[in-house]
């Protein structure tokens, strides 16, 4: 730059001595006398000081030049960073920028409108319509309201929440900001704002006021308390809800920053107190059911369950206690208990009776059986006395085969536990069928066994005896007139069970009309002389005081089925 | 053949029975009877203070449910110091009971050997007869 200012400054100190030289040469040609020899030395004086002049200006200038120069170029530089900038922080943000020239309506979007809200660059509309267009219909009209009046200057801030489509129809919650640019008059020309998607923040807000609705409308009682205890006391009371108000009497401003301690009346247990110390001390769960007492001093029973909360840390922060108000449930119980006392002492009484009754039937019975045994010795000569004495003892063994039959009914119901031993099932049946040799003998059944499954068998012997010998002599004596008697007993191990099967293929039971009344006492399904409708009685009797369960299966004429579980422990 | 034996029970005829039974079986020479337990004390009560020459009974048939003091109490009381000297005599609980509590409760009576239902019958005094070995 000095360069060009002395360049010009020589350039112009020659060109002038030259056009002075010619002047002079030309005036001498004109006017031969030499009168002007010595303006010439003045010329060239003018000359100099005229350059030093021009030099003197034209490096002031200069200087002045460049010092705008670089202004505009650190100007320009500035704002090709700040693009840039902008552009990464477009690219950056999760956030969806837009820009919208308010006077055209044109409005465009980063990419953020494809990341968040999945519209593809083509999709995206052009004008601010199409941004209003996909905010939710119940949000649209409080939305332009607010932004109308940002824009016409009422506002200075501009930020809003509503819902806005998605490309795949669903909708987004979004906070939206904003800023305004003006031109020199101050009219709103431009507005740039950035939408945040706040979807999971409100999801996990309406989440939160659901879960609150329960804390507020449960029926139960909830306090929260402080994590600590105050000198040795409960915790102080932080929280309590409506249902606990309702039922205490005490209101929240009554109770909060007390202890819980304030509950307990004269005849809370003192127990109940340590205990709750001891959890909070160990920072262990507790449940207890308590006396506690309300503000009325009116004293209830509450189900009592205290949980410690922990903060995000891992520290113990709080602890919750749900409470349910269980007086009417213990009362009830109190009744319950009572009942029961009540009903074991008549059944007691009851047994006590049916011992004396049977007693009493027995002793004179088997005085009869004892003077009908002596007589057996004497030989009777009168033909009608012997009838008469062969009558008398028919009807005592008739008489006593009852009484001994409803003695075992009596005994059964009284004896729930029973020895159990483990028996071969083969010596168990092989005993049975020897009493039953006679019955046997004469109707000949097909009698097929499966034992393959199952050798032993935990159980009571007498009752499987007993239980076996009824339901073989019902197979035999509701045996079909027309076809073979068939019997097939079958014994499955499932699991810790063992199921007896015992199906015959005699005449049946109705079982649609009797299926109430099939396992009852004196319940008998046939007109036999002889059957007096206790043997399936005493079965599932016997059955279920060994633990087991009895089904039946019948069709008329075509068999029964029995079905015998135990639990083989 | 045992020489003597009581029976102790309320009812007439089971007492004539057991006389009768006993006779037949001849399973004693002599037969006691008491019609409930004091009544037995008072027998035994008369043996001690008697000529020491009469036998005592070796064995006693006892009902249990009997008016005045029945079998059990007469058991409590007969298990006492008092009766020591009877000590030998061996007690077989003779009843129609049919309360299972009253075989449990009888297995704490050292002095009784067994626990038999009613009627004595002939084939009760062969396995007795078996049991104590006489």
């Amino acid at each position: 730059m000095k360069n060009n200012t002395n360049k010009i400054t020589i350039l112009y100190i020659i060109v002038s001595i030259i056009l002075a030289i010619l002047y002079r040469e030309f005036f001498k040609i004109i006017i031969p006398s030499n009168p002007l020899a010595f303006s010439f030395i003045n010329d060239l004086l003018f000359i100099v000081v005229s350059g030093i002049l021009l030099r003197f200006v034209l490096h002031k200038n200069n200087i002045k030049n460049s010092e705008i120069y670089r202004k505009l170029k650190n100007t320009n530089n500035e704002i090709k960073e700040s693009n840039e900038r902008y552009d990464i922080v477009s690219k950056a943000t999760s956030d969806i920028i837009w820009d919208w020239k308010i006077l055209e309506d044109t409005m465009t979007w980063n990419k953020g409108i494809e990341a968040v809200f999945g519209y593809k660059q083509e999709e995206v509309g052009k004008s601010s319509k199409w941004w209003f267009d996909n905010i939710h219909p119940e949000d649209t009209i409080k939305m332009s309201i607010k932004l109308y009046s940002f824009i016409e200057q009422k506002t200075e801030k501009w930020q809003d929440q509503y819902r806005f489509k998605c490309a795949d129809g669903t909708y987004k919650y979004v906070l939206d900001r904003g800023f305004i640019l003006k031109d020199e008059t101050g009219k709103s020309v431009r507005m740039i704002g950035a939408i945040q998607d706040i979807t999971k923040q409100k999801e996990e807000e309406q989440r939160l006021k659901l879960l609150e609705t329960v804390i507020t409308h449960t029926k139960d009682s909830i306090i929260i308390t402080e994590a600590n205890l105050n000198e040795g006391k409960i915790p102080d009371i932080v929280y309590i809800n409506p249902a606990f108000s309702v039922i205490s009497g005490y209101t929240s401003d009554e109770i909060i920053g007390k202890s819980p301690e304030i509950f307990i009346g004269p005849n809370s247990n003192p127990e109940d107190h340590n205990t709750l110390i001891k959890a909070i001390k160990n920072k262990q769960e507790c449940h207890i059911e308590t006396l506690s007492y309300k503000k009325n001093n009116e004293p209830y029973w509450v189900n009592f369950n205290m949980l410690p909360v922990y903060n995000s840390d891992g520290e113990l922060s709080h602890w919750v206690s749900i409470q349910r108000d269980v007086t009417e449930e213990k009362k009830q119980e109190v009744e319950k208990e009572q009942l029961i006392k009540e009903l074991t002492q008549n059944n007691k009484d009851l047994q006590q009776f049916s011992y004396i009754t049977s007693h009493n039937l027995r002793a004179p019975l088997s005085n009869l059986t004892g003077l009908l045994n002596l007589i057996k010795d004497i030989p009777i000569e009168n033909q009608e006395l012997k009838e008469i004495i062969d009558g008398f003892n028919k009807s005592t063994h008739l008489l006593n085969e009852t009484i001994n039959d409803l003695v075992r009914v009596i005994i059964i119901k009284d004896n729930p536990s029973i020895e159990k031993q483990s028996l071969l099932l083969k010596d168990i049946f092989e005993d049975v069928f020897s009493q039953l040799d006679f019955l046997i003998g004469l109707h000949k059944p097909i009698i097929k066994f499966n034992f393959e499954e199952v050798t032993f068998l935990n159980t009571n012997k007498s009752y499987l005896e007993s239980i076996l010998l009824n339901l073989l002599t019902n197979s035999i004596k509701y045996k079909s007139e027309t076809r073979k008697l068939k019997i097939n007993i079958s014994a499955h191990q499932i699991e810790n069970s063992v199921i007896l099967i015992f199906k015959d293929n005699g005449i049946g039971i109705d079982l649609e009309r009797n299926k109430d009344k099939i396992f009852g006492l004196y319940q008998r399904f046939h007109d036999y002389p002889d059957s007096k409708g206790l043997g399936l009685y005493l079965v599932k009797s016997q059955v279920e005081t060994m633990g087991g369960t009895i089904s039946i299966e019948s069709k008329v004429d075509i068999g029964t089925t029995f079905t015998l579980t135990f639990k083989n422990k | 053949m045992l020489n003597k034996i009581l029976c102790i029970d309320d009812d007439q005829i089971t007492l004539m029975l057991c006389k009768m039974v006993i006779a037949k079986a001849t399973f004693s020479n002599e037969i006691a009877t008491a019609k409930n337990g004091e009544d037995a004390l008072n027998f035994f009560d008369t043996l001690k203070t008697s000529d020491k020459t009469i036998t005592k009974p070796e064995l006693i048939f006892l009902d249990l449910n009997m008016p005045i003091m029945n079998g059990w109490e007469f058991l409590e009381a007969f298990n006492t110091e008092k009766y020591a000297e009877f000590h030998n005599t061996k007690i077989i609980i003779l009843s129609s009971t049919i309360d299972p509590g009253d075989l449990e409760k009888s297995k704490k009576y050292p002095l009784v050997i067994d626990f038999l239902p009613k009627p004595i019958s002939k084939e009760m005094l062969e396995y007795l007869k078996d049991k104590i070995q006489f």
